[in-house]
Order: C-alpha cells, then sequence, then structure tokens
C-alpha cells in the first residue's frame, strides 16, 4: 500500500495548497480556479477511497457546474478586491495566533488514535459504491434525502423571491400583453394621394399634414 | 356565614370594589367611585370588627384558601392566619382606609382621576389585608410586593409633575433593595426548613437555633442570625429604617389621603408586623435583635432631627413617622413585640389624624404646603386646630393620650433590655422624645397660631427673614443637586407657578373643608385619645398575644420587667398615667414643647441666629445627612456608568478596539459606506464566536 | 436492511405542512393582489390541520419511524403544537404589517411554512442527521425573510450577517457532530447515548478527548441558535435590522425549535457526558445574564433592548439546562415557553404600534402610550412585568422555576447572582412602564388596530397573567413531555 499512501499525501498537499490560496490570491478569478484545483484533488482522494460515484458527483456538480457558475458571476461583477481585503494584514497577527493556537489543541487531541471508526474491509471486485449508495440513500437515509430536496427547493424560492422583481425602471416586457397587441393597436394606415407630377412648377409641401405612420 | 368565608370576603370586598370602580369609573357617575369603595371598606371594617370580637375568645384559625401550585415537595398557597394579631391589624387597616376614603371625597373632588384614586386605595386595601392576614411567607411577600406598587402608582398618581415622578422612581428602586434582602431572607428559609408555612417553620425553628452556614468559606455564620438580619433588610425598605429610609420623605409627593393611609398608618408598619409575626425566630438570635434596635434608635433620633427644619407642612409629618418607626424598631429589638404592635396601632391612630389634619390645613391653603405662609389659622378652621392638638399631644406623649402609654413603655423596654445597643438606644428614644416635642410644636404654633402670614405680599417666602441664610444655602445646591428639585421651597415654588392652585391671596381667608373632612378628623381623634387607655392592660401585660408572640423571658426580660413593673407599682392605666407626670420623658417632652413655643412664638429670632451660628450643622441636616446626593452618586450612576462602560468596554472596545485596532473609528467614520461596515463586522463577530470556542476548547480539554 | 418502517402516520404534520406550502406557491401564481387574503387562511388552516393531527395522532408512548431517525414522542408534539400556536399568532400579528411594506405575497407565507417544516423536524430529529437538515431548513428560510423587504437596506445588511454567522456555527455544529460520529460510531441519538454509557467503549479506545471537542463544538453551535454569550453578537443587529414582523419570528418561534435541538443533542444523546457540557452552559449562563442585562439599560432602541433582553433570558434558560435533571430540563422548558409568549406579545406590540412607512422600534414612540390607548399601554405593562419577572406574572414563575431547579442542583451561589441580575434586569424593563405612563407623548396619531389582532394580543398578554396564577397547567404539561420522553432514571 506504499503507492496509495504516495498518492494520497500528494493529493493532499495540493488540497491543502489550493485551499491556502483560494484564500490567499489576490486576484478572485484565480481563487475560483484553485477551488476548482481543491475539488479536483478531492476527487482524487475519493477515487483513492473507492468511492467513484462521489468522486464523478463532485466533478460534475461542483467544478461543472457551481463553479463554472461562480467563475461567470466573479468575472461579469466587478469586485474590487482590494477594497473587501483592507486590514486583511491588520487582523492576521491576532487571527493567525488564536488560529495557531486552536490547531495545536486540536493537534494534540486528534493526533492520538481515540476514533472508534473500525479498519476499512476490501471490498470484493464486482461490488459497486454507486449501487449502494443509491440502495441506503432511498431506504435509510430516506428523510434526510427528501430533507434535501426540501432545502433545495426553498433555496430556488429564496432566491427568486429576493431576486425577481419589477422595479419601476426596468424595462422588462410583459410576454402576455405583447402577446395580445393586434394591429390595429399599433399602427394607423394614412391614405396619401401619391404625388403627380406638375410640370415646373414647385409647390411647397404642405406643414400640417402627417406622412406616414405615425 | 362561617367564619371561614367573612375571612375571605375581608379582602375581597375592597378588591371587587378596586375593580369595579378602576375598569368602569369612567362610564359611571363619579359619585359611583366613592359609594362602591365605601361601601367595600365598610363592610370589610364591619366584618373585621366581628373577627377581632371573635378571636378574642376562639383560638386561632389557621388554614389554606387556595392552593396556588405544587412544585416537588413545595407548596405555593394562600391561606389565612387569623389571630388575634392579625385580626388587630385588619381592625386598624381597614379603619384609618374607611376614614381615608370619606375624607378623600372632599380631598379629591376636583381632581381628574378621582374613580382612579379611589380604585387605588381600596387596591391597596386589599393588598394590605392580604398581607396581614397571611399564614405563610410566600403570600406575605405577594401582599408586600402588591402593597409597594400600590404605593408606587400612588406617589406617582399626579404623573405629570416631574417631582412626582422622581420621587416615584426613588421609591421603587430603594424598596427594590429591601425586597431584596425579604426575598433571600425567604430563601433562606425554605432552603434550610423546607416549608413556608409560618406555622411549620416556627415549630422547626428551635432546632436551628446553633445550626451554622458558611457564606465564606471557613467562616461559620448562625444561620438564625443571617436569615432574621436577611428578613430585616426586607422591613428596613418598607419601613424605612436608615438607610433605606431616603423614599418616604419623597413619597410626599403623592395625595395627602395617601401620606395619611399608606406612608403613615399602614403600608410602612408592614415591616414591623413583619418582625412581630417572625418573632419565634428573631428571638433565636441576639446579633439580630442588636442589628435591629440600633438600626431602630438611629432612625428614631436623626430623623427627628431632619424633622426640625422642614418647612413642608407634609415633610415634617414625614419625618416624624420616620422617627415613630424608629421607635417600633428599638421596641422590637429589645424583645417587646407587643409594645411594638401596640405603638403601631396608637400611632396609626394619630399619624393618619395629623396627616389628615395637614391635608385639611393644604385645602384650607389652596395647596399651599409652606409653613412660613401660615399662622393663626385656629381661628379659621376650628376643627382641625383641635384634633391636630389633640394628634400632636398623642404624639409627643402627653400622660393620658394614646401615645404615651406605647410610647412610655418603649422607653422603658429600651432601658429593661440588656442586649448590645440598648444603652444607646435608650439614649436615642430619650433624645428623641424632646426632639418629637420640639418639631410637633414647632409646627403646631407655626400654622395654628401667631400672625397670619400669608397676608403679606406673594412670592415674599423665599425671603422670610428668619430663613434668608437656609434660602441662600438652597439656591447654591439647586443648580448642582438633582435632589432639591424636590426640596419644599422649590416645590412650593413649582406648585404656585405650574398648577393651577396659587395658595390663598393676601385678601383671603382659609374655610375649613365640609364635614367629609371633619368626620374622619373628630372619628381619629377619638381613638388617639382613648385606645391607649382602653388596650395597655390586655395588650402588654394580659394574654392577648398569648401563643402569638414568642419572647425568650430568660434572655431578653425586658417586658417581664415591664409587666412586674405595671403590676407592682402601676397597678391601673390611669396609674401609669400619674406616675407619667414624673418621670424625665415628660419632662423632656415638656420642654420640647415649651422651647418650641418660645423660638417661634416668643422670639422668633433666635432660631435664625442659631442657624447662621452654627451653619454646618444646619447644612447637614438640609442635605438629611447626604444619603440621597450619596445613593445619587454612588449606585444610581454607578449603574448607569457600569452599563455604559460594559457597553462601550464590551460591543465597542473589547471586540473593535482591543483585537482590531481603531475599528471603532471606523465604523464611526464608515457608517454610510454600508458594504464596508458589513464585512468589517461581521469579521468581529465571527472572530469572537472563534475565540469563544478556542477558550472553550482549552478551559474544558483534559487532556 | 430492507425492512425499515416507514410509518407515516408518525410525520403526518409534517407531510401535511410540507404539501401545504407547496400547494400555496402554486395557487399564489393564480391570485391577485385582492384574492391574496386566501393564502392567508389557508396558511391558518394548515397550522390547524397540523394541530389537529398531531393532537389525535398522539400517545404518551415513543414511536420510532424512517429507519429511527424520525421520532413522535410527548417531547416532540408538545413543542409543536406550541410552534403552531406561536406561528399562528405571528401570522396575525404579522399580517397588517407586511401588507403595508409590500411583503404580503405567497412567498412569505411558503417561507414561513418551511420554516416551520424545519422546526418541526428539529423536535422530531432522532439522529444528528435528521437535526441538522431541519436547522438547515429552517435557517435558510428565516436568512431569506430577513431580507424579504427588498429595499431595506437595513434588513439586507442583516440578512447578510445573519447568513454569514450562521453558516459559521453550523459549521460548528457540524464538526462536533462528525467528532462525536467518530468517536461512537453512530449518528443516533439514543445509540450515541447508550455508546458513551458503555465502558468498553471508553475503555478500549481512550475516546474521551474527542467526545469533549465534539461537545465544545456543538455547544457552541447550540450556543449561537440560542444567543447566548459569546456567541450572542448577532442578535441586537439581527433584531433591530429585521421587519420587526421577521424580528416577532426570530424572537419567539425559532427559541422553541433551538429548545428542541439543546434537549435532543445534550439532554438525550450527550447526556453521558453532562459533567463536561454544565460547565460551559454554566459561564454562557452568567455571561449571558450580566452582558444582556446591563448592555439593555444603555440601550434606546426597544427592539435591540429586547435583543439584550433576550440574551438574558437565555442566561436563566441555560440555568434551568445545566441542572442536567429531568427536573431542571422540565423547568427550562416552562421557561422557554413563557419566554415565547412574552416574546409574542412584546413584539406583537411594537408591530401594532408601527403604521405606513413607520417602524415603532424606538423606545421614545412608547412614551405616554396610557394616554394614546390605555388598554395596549396595559398589555404591555403586564408584558414587562412578567419580563422583569414579577409576581404573580408568569415570568415570574418562569425564572423561580429554573432557579429552583438549580438550587437543587447545587449552584447556590449562581442562582443568588441570577436574582440580583434579574433585579438588575427589572430597572429597564419599569423603564418602559415609566415611558409609557409618566411621560408626555410624542406622537398623537390615534392607534388602529384590526379587531383581530386587537382581541389575540389581549388574550395573548392576559394569558401571561392567567398562567401566572395558575402555572401548574403549564408545568404539569412540560414535566409531562420531558419525563415521557428522556428515558433515563433520574
Amino acid at each position: 500500500m506504499i503507492f496509495t499512501d504516495f498518492v494520497f499525501y500528494i493529493l493532499a498537499s495540493i488540497l491543502l495548497f489550493a485551499g491556502m490560496r483560494v484564500i490567499t490570491s489576490r486576484n478572485p478569478v484565480h481563487s475560483a480556479l484553485n477551488l476548482v484545483l481543491a475539488f479536483f484533488t478531492a476527487a482524487g482522494i475519493w477515487v483513492l477511497l473507492q468511492a467513484e460515484f462521489l468522486a464523478i458527483a463532485l466533478l460534475v456538480v461542483y467544478v461543472g457546474a457551481v463553479m463554472v457558475l461562480f467563475l461567470f458571476v466573479v468575472m461579469m461583477l466587478d469586485i474590487n478586491l482590494d477594497k473587501l481585503r483592507e486590514g486583511f494584514w491588520d487582523y492576521l497577527p491576532v487571527a493567525g495566533f488564536i488560529g495557531v493556537l486552536m490547531a495545536g489543541e486540536m493537534v494534540l487531541i486528534l493526533g492520538s488514535n481515540h476514533f472508534a471508526i473500525i479498519t476499512a474491509v476490501e471490498k470484493s471486485a464486482g461490488y459497486s459504491n454507486t449501487a449502494e449508495l443509491g440502495h441506503v440513500m432511498y431506504t435509510q437515509y430516506l428523510l434526510p434525502f427528501e430533507l434535501a430536496s426540501v432545502v433545495l427547493l426553498v433555496a430556488i424560492i429564496a432566491a427568486i423571491a429576493l431576486t425577481l422583481r419589477d422595479r419601476k425602471e426596468t424595462k422588462s416586457i410583459n410576454p402576455s400583453q405583447q402577446v395580445k397587441v393586434k394591429r390595429a393597436d399599433r399602427i394607423r394606415i394614412v391614405k396619401v394621394k401619391s404625388e403627380t407630377e406638375v410640370a415646373e412648377v414647385i409647390e411647397p409641401a404642405p406643414t400640417d399634414k402627417p406622412r406616414g405612420i405615425k | 356565614m362561617t367564619m371561614q368565608k367573612i375571612y375571605l370576603a375581608i379582602p375581597l370586598l375592597p378588591m371587587f370594589a378596586a375593580i369595579i370602580v378602576g375598569l368602569f369609573g369612567k362610564q359611571l357617575p363619579r359619585a359611583t367611585a366613592h359609594v362602591v369603595t365605601i361601601l367595600g371598606v365598610g363592610s370589610s371594617f364591619v366584618l373585621s370588627a366581628i373577627v377581632l370580637n371573635d378571636a378574642m375568645t376562639a383560638p386561632a384559625y389557621n388554614a389554606t384558601v387556595y392552593t396556588w401550585l405544587k412544585s416537588g415537595t413545595l407548596t405555593f398557597e394562600v391561606g389565612f392566619l387569623v389571630d388575634r394579631l392579625s385580626a388587630m391589624m385588619m381592625v386598624v387597616v381597614t379603619f384609618v382606609s374607611l376614614m381615608v376614603h370619606i375624607y378623600t371625597i372632599g380631598y379629591m373632588h376636583e381632581d381628574k382621576g378621582y374613580a382612579r384614586f379611589f380604585s387605588y386605595i381600596s387596591l391597596f386595601t386589599f393588598a394590605m389585608l392580604m398581607l396581614v392576614m397571611s399564614n405563610n411567607f410566600m403570600q406575605l411577600f405577594f401582599g408586600w410586593e402588591a402593597v409597594g406598587l400600590v404605593s408606587y402608582l400612588l406617589i406617582g398618581f399626579w404623573y405629570t409633575r416631574p417631582t412626582a415622578i422622581y420621587a416615584n422612581l426613588k421609591a421603587f428602586l430603594v424598596n427594590r433593595v429591601g425586597d431584596l434582602g425579604l426575598l433571600l431572607g425567604i430563601a433562606m428559609v425554605l432552603y434550610y426548613f423546607g416549608s413556608l408555612d409560618y406555622a411549620t417553620v416556627f415549630k422547626l425553628a428551635p432546632d436551628f437555633a446553633a445550626h451554622t452556614v458558611y457564606i465564606f468559606p471557613h467562616v461559620p455564620w448562625s444561620l438564625m442570625t443571617v436569615t432574621c438580619i436577611l428578613l430585616f433588610i426586607g422591613a428596613m425598605g418598607k419601613s424605612a429604617q436608615v438607610p433605606l429610609h431616603v423614599w418616604l420623605p419623597d413619597s410626599m409627593e403623592g395625595p395627602t389621603p395617601i401620606s395619611a393611609l399608606i406612608h403613615a398608618a399602614t403600608m410602612v408598619t408592614a415591616g414591623i408586623f413583619m418582625v412581630a409575626r417572625m418573632s419565634p425566630l428573631f428571638e433565636l438570635s441576639n446579633t439580630a435583635l442588636s442589628f435591629v434596635m440600633i438600626i431602630g434608635s438611629i432612625t428614631a433620633l436623626f430623623m427627628g432631627f431632619l424633622g426640625i427644619i422642614q418647612n413642608d407642612i407634609k415633610r415634617v409629618v414625614a419625618y416624624s413617622t420616620l422617627s415613630q418607626l424608629g421607635y417600633m424598631t428599638v421596641a422590637l429589638g429589645a424583645s417587646a413585640y407587643s409594645v411594638a404592635i401596640f405603638h403601631l396601632m396608637t400611632h396609626a391612630f394619630f399619624k393618619a389624624l395629623l396627616f389628615l389634619g395637614a391635608g385639611s390645613v393644604i385645602m384650607g391653603m389652596h395647596h399651599d404646603q409652606d409653613i412660613r405662609n401660615m399662622g393663626n389659622l385656629k381661628k379659621y378652621m376650628p376643627v382641625t386646630w383641635i384634633t391636630s392638638l389633640i394628634g400632636s399631644l398623642a404624639l409627643i406623649g402627653t400622660p393620658f393620650f394614646a401615645g404615651f402609654y406605647s410610647k412610655d413603655s418603649i422607653i422603658e423596654a429600651a432601658a429593661a433590655s440588656n442586649i448590645t445597643g440598648s444603652s444607646f438606644a435608650y439614649f436615642a428614644v430619650l433624645v428623641g422624645v424632646f426632639v418629637t416635642a420640639f418639631y410637633s410644636f414647632r409646627l403646631y404654633f407655626l400654622v395654628f397660631h401667631g400672625k397670619e402670614k400669608w397676608r403679606e405680599a406673594k412670592g415674599d417666602s423665599h425671603h422670610h427673614e428668619s430663613h434668608k441664610v437656609d434660602t441662600h444655602d438652597e439656591n447654591n445646591h439647586s443648580s448642582t443637586d438633582a435632589e432639591r428639585a424636590h426640596d419644599s421651597h422649590d416645590t412650593s415654588h413649582e406648585d404656585s407657578s405650574h398648577e393651577e392652585h396659587h395658595g390663598l391671596s393676601p385678601n383671603d381667608d382659609p374655610h375649613e373643608p365640609g364635614w367629609v373632612v371633619k368626620l374622619p378628623l373628630i372619628l381619629l381623634a377619638i381613638p388617639s385619645v382613648l385606645i391607649g387607655y382602653l388596650a395597655i392592660k390586655p395588650m402588654l401585660f394580659g394574654d392577648f398575644f398569648k401563643d402569638i408572640i414568642f419572647v425568650n423571658h430568660e434572655a431578653h426580660p425586658a417586658i417581664e420587667d415591664l409587666t412586674h413593673h405595671f403590676n407592682t407599682v402601676l397597678h391601673t392605666p390611669a396609674g401609669m398615667a400619674l406616675h407619667g407626670f414624673m418621670t424625665l420623658p415628660f419632662v423632656l417632652a415638656a420642654s420640647g414643647v415649651l422651647v418650641a413655643w418660645f423660638f417661634y412664638m416668643k422670639r422668633p429670632d433666635i432660631p435664625a441666629a442659631i442657624q447662621h451660628r452654627f451653619s454646618l450643622i444646619n447644612k447637614v441636616l438640609e442635605n438629611k445627612y447626604g444619603f440621597d446626593s450619596f445613593n445619587e452618586k454612588v449606585f444610581a450612576r454607578g449603574a448607569l456608568f457600569i452599563g455604559n462602560k460594559l457597553w462601550q468596554i464590551g460591543d465597542v472596545q473589547l471586540i473593535d478596539g482591543a483585537f482590531v485596532n481603531g475599528t471603532a473609528r471606523l465604523i464611526g467614520k464608515l457608517s454610510g459606506v454600508i458594504r464596508k461596515l458589513q464585512s468589517g463586522l461581521i469579521y468581529h463577530y465571527a472572530f469572537a464566536m472563534i475565540i469563544g470556542v478556542f477558550l472553550f476548547l482549552t478551559f474544558f480539554m483534559k487532556t | 436492511m430492507d425492512n425499515i418502517q416507514y410509518d407515516m402516520i408518525t410525520a403526518l404534520p409534517e407531510i401535511i405542512v410540507l404539501s401545504m406550502a407547496m400547494f400555496i406557491l402554486i395557487l399564489d401564481l393564480f391570485l391577485t393582489d385582492k384574492t391574496r387574503f386566501f393564502i392567508y387562511v389557508l396558511a391558518q388552516f394548515t397550522l390547524f390541520a397540523a394541530a389537529y393531527f398531531t393532537l389525535t395522532t398522539h400517545t404518551p408512548s415513543v414511536g420510532y419511524s424512517f429507519s429511527d431517525m424520525f421520532v413522535d414522542d410527548a417531547l416532540s408534539d408538545v413543542l409543536k403544537l406550541m410552534m403552531y400556536l406561536s406561528t399562528s399568532l405571528i401570522l396575525v400579528y404579522t399580517r397588517n404589517y407586511i401588507k403595508l411594506r409590500g411583503m404580503f405575497r405567497g412567498e412569505f407565507y411558503a417561507l414561513v411554512l418551511f420554516a416551520l417544516l424545519g422546526m418541526m423536524i428539529m423536535a422530531s430529529g432522532q439522529s444528528m442527521l435528521t437535526i441538522y437538515m431541519g436547522l438547515e431548513l429552517l435557517s435558510l428560510c428565516v436568512y431569506s425573510l430577513v431580507a424579504f423587504d427588498r429595499d431595506n437596506v437595513k434588513a439586507t445588511e442583516a440578512a447578510m450577517k445573519y447568513f454569514v454567522l450562521g453558516a459559521l456555527a453550523s459549521g460548528l455544529l457540524l464538526y462536533g457532530m462528525s467528532m462525536i460520529y467518530g468517536a461512537t460510531g453512530t449518528l443516533n441519538i439514543s445509540q450515541i447515548a447508550a455508546a458513551l454509557i458503555d465502558p468498553t467503549l471508553i475503555q478500549s479506545t481512550g475516546s474521551h478527548p474527542v467526545l469533549i471537542l465534539g461537545v465544545v463544538f456543538i455547544v457552541s453551535g447550540l450556543a449561537f441558535k440560542l444567543g447566548a454569550v459569546p456567541f450572542q453578537m448577532w442578535v441586537p443587529d439581527v433584531y433591530e435590522g429585521s421587519p420587526t414582523a421577521i424580528t416577532l419570528f426570530i424572537g419567539s418561534v425559532t427559541k422553541l425549535s433551538a429548545f428542541a435541538m439543546v434537549i435532543r443533542l445534550l439532554a438525550q444523546g450527550l447526556q453521558p457526558l453532562a459533567l463536561d457540557w454544565q460547565g460551559m452552559l454554566l459561564i454562557m449562563a452568567v455571561c449571558s445574564m450580566v452582558i444582556g442585562n446591563i448592555t439593555a439599560i444603555a440601550q434606546t432602541n426597544l427592539k435591540r433592548m429586547l435583543a439584550y433582553s433576550t440574551i438574558s433570558h437565555i442566561g436563566f434558560l441555560l440555568f434551568g439546562l445545566m441542572s442536567a435533571s429531568l427536573n431542571g430540563y422540565a423547568s427550562a422548558m416552562f421557561y422557554i415557553a413563557s419566554y415565547v409568549i412574552m416574546s409574542l406579545a412584546s413584539f406583537g406590540i411594537v408591530l401594532l404600534l408601527s403604521r405606513k412607512d413607520f417602524e415603532a422600534d424606538k423606545l421614545d414612540d412608547l412614551k405616554g402610550l396610557n394616554q394614546r390607548n390605555p388598554w395596549i399601554a396595559f398589555l404591555m405593562l403586564i408584558v414587562m412585568f412578567s419580563m422583569a419577572g414579577v409576581p404573580p406574572t408568569l415570568g415570574f414563575y418562569a425564572k423561580f422555576t429554573v432557579l429552583q431547579a438549580a438550587v437543587q442542583a447545587g449552584f447556590i451561589w449562581f442562582v443568588v447572582f441570577a436574582v440580583l441580575m434579574a433585579a438588575i434586569g427589572a430597572f429597564y424593563y419599569l423603564r418602559v412602564v415609566k415611558l409609557m405612563y409618566f411621560d408626555e407623548p410624542v406622537d398623537h396619531t390615534p392607534i388602529q388596530p384590526s379587531a383581530d389582532m386587537k382581541i389575540v394580543l389581549s388574550i395573548n398578554a392576559l394569558a401571561l397573567l392567567a398562567l401566572g396564577l395558575m402555572p401548574q397547567s403549564l408545568m404539569t404539561l412540560c414535566a409531562y413531555a420531558i419525563t415521557h420522553s428522556l428515558q433515563y432514571p433520574k
């Protein structure tokens, strides 16, 4: 198992590095891309654990959908990150000090082997992680699964309720009204006599007559 | 009707009356307010009299009426303990209350809040009756808080006056301190005795006499001492003992009938009643009794001094009340509980009389309360004059009057007592006799005799010759000290400038108010003369309080000595009175009256000269020994200061300033830039949370 | 693994609330502004129906469902009934307010019902996973409700703060849960409790430090939801910034769910570690009382003052919880129920005094209320007395009962301290009374509440007095809920 250990440490250090870069990078696009890198390495670790479904889901959902969307938003909004990060270096000493202390405490506790987890059992070759996940998700974990769907529903409702709005200044159009419009409402045809040629005589054009479509 | 129904009816009748008048007072015709409440309180009084008559022979009634809730082994219930002590209190409370109800018809007849006022005083009667009839600590506390609440409402009755609001807030805050003591005392009782029922607790008390508790490690305190002192702190708040007395003089901002009913006759004596009721507990601790006695004697003496320099008619009587409450407390300290209760009763009558008399004078003077504007009122208000004279004579302890019997007994009890502090108490009550006589008759002479001073030009009161110094002093203070705002001068000044009553104009004659005012005065004057003569023998030396008040005669022989002296030397109340003419207190009282006459009738220049010469003493008295300004500076400002500081330090500096330098400044600058403000604050909040987690980890981790 | 019981009946109220919330959402599309009142009626009906089915399916015994992740016991039923009742009152109180501010939309009611669903799940959660999902559902709804009035800059700011800090707190909670899972190997609450008293586990793995780590993080996450010091920073800002209708929601009914979560996690799951979390609760209780009561004195904004008052009330609640006995939990439940009733009434009055484009959230707005409307002033008087703990109001008994529990648990000195703090707290409540009765009104606009609101608010405030005189009924209910649901020897 030397090789898998080796791969794990490589992936883990990339993951940590990418995570650090997410918060220290000056450019928001770099931050987002670093996050993508972090997701990739995390997916790699899952593959190592033979959780291929989770790895794929992570790539498809987070990297494929969420992060791309996120990148769009970051690029479209002109966020001045420097302004947001103002005072970062003022905070760093105190926050870093507390952070290091806390990390130290947690290493002390978690470093020793206190967990009650039994060592993992190697599954046979035909074992399908995906099928197993699907099975427990729709049986044993049905309730949390359904609740997760409600949470997503609420997220959609909330997002729509908070963003969809009729501002007075918007020029958006109402499709149903647009469809109902009849020709008669919009155009008026005015018959104008075709100009007859009057030889050699130039008359001034009448000013009070409408011409063409109003 | 069984007795139990009567007991129930006595407090409930005034309560129903209060509810009817309180809720529908505005819709019903004006007269309904007094008719309904007087009917309620009147029937209560009649029933109380029946109960007292019954209690003279029947054994004590002690039963639960209603169980509020059960919580584990603990039960909270409403119950009545009706014995001769509570029956007597019931009669006193309902009688004085009835008188005040009648009197109020005259006193408040112009006031907008007529119905509201009647509702409050009936409600008060209910609460006070519940307090005295209680058979457990819980109901005692309930009654205690309820009378406090009504008192609070009534002090602020004229809520448009800023001084009334101030006084009312002060009464409330000071009483909270006392109530905290009482509550802790009750908590001690509950914790150690496991019950709130009087009978159970009293039965268990002797077993705990030697019990000690550790409030601080390794320092044993006697359980009974701690409990009794805590309970007494409650009594100090309600019965206005030094240093929790500061609210009572200010409570005079309320209408006068209230001063008579609540702040003289009934509520303020609740503390005295409570200690007497708890006699089985207090008897077990000499330390607590000494504490009681010393506090009482300080109050009796030093509050009397303050009465001398007051110029507001009600404040003089208020300080006299404080001093008399001190006398009762001294009696309690001397284990002469029956004497204290006896004085409580006689005092209720003559002090209510004096207050109502003062109220009558105030009405006659068109709501001018400054005694320097009065004089020779005997010519215009004969009934008020005679009854006030009777009240004053009773107060200073003239033989044969009610006050003589009770006050003389207190002095004797202080002399006979042998606990720590009794010699000081004896000295204090003796000097107090002189002081009492002096200020009572100073008031009497200035009001009822001498020149008709209101005929001098209006507004002169500030430049009155004999008080020049004193006025000058006040003006100096008024800018710096908020207390001054409602001191006597300024009050009268404010009243005359803001209210519709302008005092009497120089050409008017004062008139005595109608019968509704005179009748209570006369009815109160009768017991002020007679009750002492009639009641002393059964109450002090008979079996009246047998099995109700417990005295350890071996340790505290005062009451035993008194009885012995009475039975062997005096024999009858009349004999006691005749003997009284030859004792030191009588000489002191008589000289007090004489000095007052000489100073204020004969040579009014002397007090001014004294004031001038001894301006330091005068200043100390003017400042009421500095209690008020001390409280204001230390407690009031302290609490506000801590509140502000914590807000500043906790919210602004600790989080923003200490950890993140200069963010407080940033917040002020960037209040417009909301986005920045948001992120800044969230950082801090989140950081505070992380710190919290970190501290928990550090404290609770045991690896 | 396949013979899992799905006893849908146990979750019937949840199913009703969920279906109705979605139905309201769809129905709203077909309603115009004039007929939208129907949504309100439907929401009230939903609460009624849920209450009806909660009552009819109630048994004193404990029923599990959804592979033991969901429990239907006395505690969950009683808490749910309290939640329906308070939500119903909230809907009555807020109707007019949200109408005047353009928030009277179908989404509002749908979000409130979804939030209610989240709270119901928290009350019934028997697995750390379900409890966490319920909490997230509730939080998400509340965040968006705070920001619901979109043109209100203050509210948006408050929502932002609440969201970020809430996410952090959720993270802490989740981290703690993962530690407990790591040490015990199960997510199920009762199995955790069983594992913790299993001596082989502790000895063989020596997992105590990990458990403490988990407890610290779980307690921190819970403390955030309750608003206990030092996790209270969001409370004043969010209370002040939110539209009062939402403050009412956050300040009242959500506290019931936070209480449910505390009972489920600490009292049911981590009871064997009580000695460890008692100390944390004690520190938080004391700090909350000090910071809450003393800071409240310096406030001029009524909502902010009530926010600090909430913090101090939470301090008292923690006193009941830290006794770690059945008696203590019952008293804490009594306290939280009383607090919710008081909080509903107090914010209800603030809502009632608010008008279009005017929030009555300054203390000065209460000045001279007695002259403007004596009845409402009287109701507020009762509420303030109850909050201050003046007998015979409910607030007094609530304080008394938690302190009694604390005395029994041996925290005598802290009880004395708490009494002192309550005395300090009385000051700022009574200042409100003083403002109402003794000051001249600044604002003379007549107060015209709708009839239903006035009646319900009166009943709500008078209940403080009535229940204060007869607290036994509510106490019995709380004791019943606790003793029938927590199954360990006292």
